[in-house]
């Protein structure tokens, strides 16, 4: 037992040569998790704001929550898949107040204080996709397509689509019901069927919650 | 073991992750022995199987052991491929058939495939028969997959060249012989049939592959040009 010591402490001095390791970089941001969510653990979670996430809600490995502009807030049974990032545009993080008092709000404010993002209930955040810091909305039951891109401040109605590789202008806002092409064209979703879409989004989250191996502890100071 | 395609691949690329855990750089520091006593030759990029799959240090592969490599398949670094999401919902023929559980492939890939910088498998997921179940996705030989492409497809034929920055939507079925030019978006359930040129967002059938213009999928020489002691490039 005694030469893996000694390795050790050679490997230690070593260490710090070598690059730092690309999981915690950063400071571990504070968590408000329902204890039902499903989260990986080569999830990515940095920044310095809260990060809240409701019951049922499914977070993929490698997706990448960043609440340094702002509080995070995800509802129930959303799923972010791998590759997203959400939050995290550091142009956004002169805009937010000071930090000092980010645990007193977290029990009071149900709005994101600085330049957040919120997700609703049932919004699904597709591979790649990423959605800016800075006030962003996702209303309740829309599809963030591969790659698409909701920029800063903008606010996306409920049932919406956005198909892969779309962008959301910054502060754009766009109506409930809606679909988005990714060439710009917008439509009227006629179809009526948030309910089963819901239904559907639900189903898949319970066989993730199978297939993924959770570690919210990892999260959790 | 079929002889008719290689799929002993498992195990061995279970040890070539089981090693990369040990000396990823990401994970872990460099082992001191590297420095020290090291009887091992220098670690390349790239783990280099004994039936010929180079795979990327750097590739996320999650649930190594329901991915299918048939051999000689490149994957290049930051490409993912999701082998945990697995079928849920046997289909009626598997589950009357199988005393012991029925193969769990989630992804699998034929020979002489090249996996671009970036890009992402998943196997796609419906619901099917009122519970939701992810499919598997397969992939047949030679089939080039560009820089950022995501591909939720449930099959991709042989001889299959998708450009960069493509989405191949969930349930496509993609034929043989088929080019998929950069930055289309295939729809889901689209089926696109052999010899088809696609493009656009969202695709659609352009063209159709040349007569003669077959040899432009072969990835033999392609496959030759990465590695830990590649080849250089035919010019």
């Amino acid at each position: 037992m005694a030469t893996p010591a000694s390795t050790s402490a050679n490997s230690s001095s070593k260490r710090h040569s070598i690059l730092p390791p690309v999981s915690q970089a950063g400071p571990k941001p504070p968590v408000q998790f329902s204890s039902s969510i499903t989260i990986a653990d080569s999830a990515l979670l940095t920044g310095s704001h809260t990060i809240l996430a409701g019951s049922e809600s499914v977070i993929h490995p490698r997706a990448r929550l960043d609440s340094s502009g702002g509080r995070i807030t995800i509802g129930r049974r959303c799923i972010v898949h791998e590759r997203s990032i959400v939050g995290g545009n550091a142009a956004t993080v002169t805009l937010s107040p000071s930090r000092g008092s980010k645990t007193s709000d977290t029990l009071l404010s149900p709005l994101p204080s600085s330049a957040g993002v919120t997700l609703a209930d049932y919004v699904l955040v597709d591979v790649g996709a990423v959605i800016e810091a800075g006030d962003t909305v996702v209303g309740e039951g829309t599809t963030v397509g591969v790659g698409a891109r909701v920029c800063a401040g903008a606010v996306v109605g409920k049932h919406c689509t956005l198909t892969p590789h779309t962008v959301v202008a910054a502060g754009d806002v766009v109506p409930d019901f809606t679909v988005i092409y990714s060439k710009g064209l917008r439509r009227r979703d006629l179809r009526g069927v948030p309910e089963l879409r819901n239904k559907g989004q639900a189903r898949q989250i319970e066989v993730l919650r199978r297939m993924i191996p959770s570690n919210p502890g990892k999260f959790s100071s | 073991m079929s002889p008719a395609r290689p799929t002993s691949t498992i195990a061995e690329l279970r040890a070539s992750i089981a090693d990369k855990r040990t000396t990823h750089p990401r994970l872990h520091e460099h082992s001191p022995r590297v420095t020290t006593m090291s009887r091992r030759p220098p670690r390349g990029e790239y783990i280099e199987t004994d039936t010929g799959n180079k795979v990327a240090r750097k590739a996320t592969l999650v649930g190594t052991q329901n991915i299918m490599l048939g051999g000689k398949t490149v994957i290049q670094p930051e490409v993912m491929i999701r082998g945990d999401l697995v079928r849920s919902v046997q289909s009626a023929s598997a589950a009357s058939s199988s005393g012991p559980p029925a193969n769990n492939t989630a992804v699998s890939i034929g020979r002489y495939c090249f996996l671009s910088r970036a890009s992402c498998l998943r196997p796609s997921g419906r619901l099917y028969k009122g519970a939701f179940t992810y499919m598997p996705l397969r992939m047949g030989d030679h089939v080039f997959v560009g820089h950022g492409s995501v591909v939720q497809a449930a099959s991709v034929g042989s001889h299959v060249h998708i450009g960069a920055r493509v989405v191949v939507g969930e349930l496509a079925i993609i034929k043989d012989y088929v080019r998929v030019l950069d930055d289309s978006i295939i729809p889901p359930n689209m089926v696109i049939p052999s010899f088809s040129i696609v493009a656009g967002q969202p695709a659609r059938v352009i063209g159709e592959v040349p007569e003669g213009g077959h040899e432009a999928f072969e990835l033999r020489d392609l496959y030759k040009t990465v590695g830990n002691n590649p080849h250089p490039v035919p010019t």
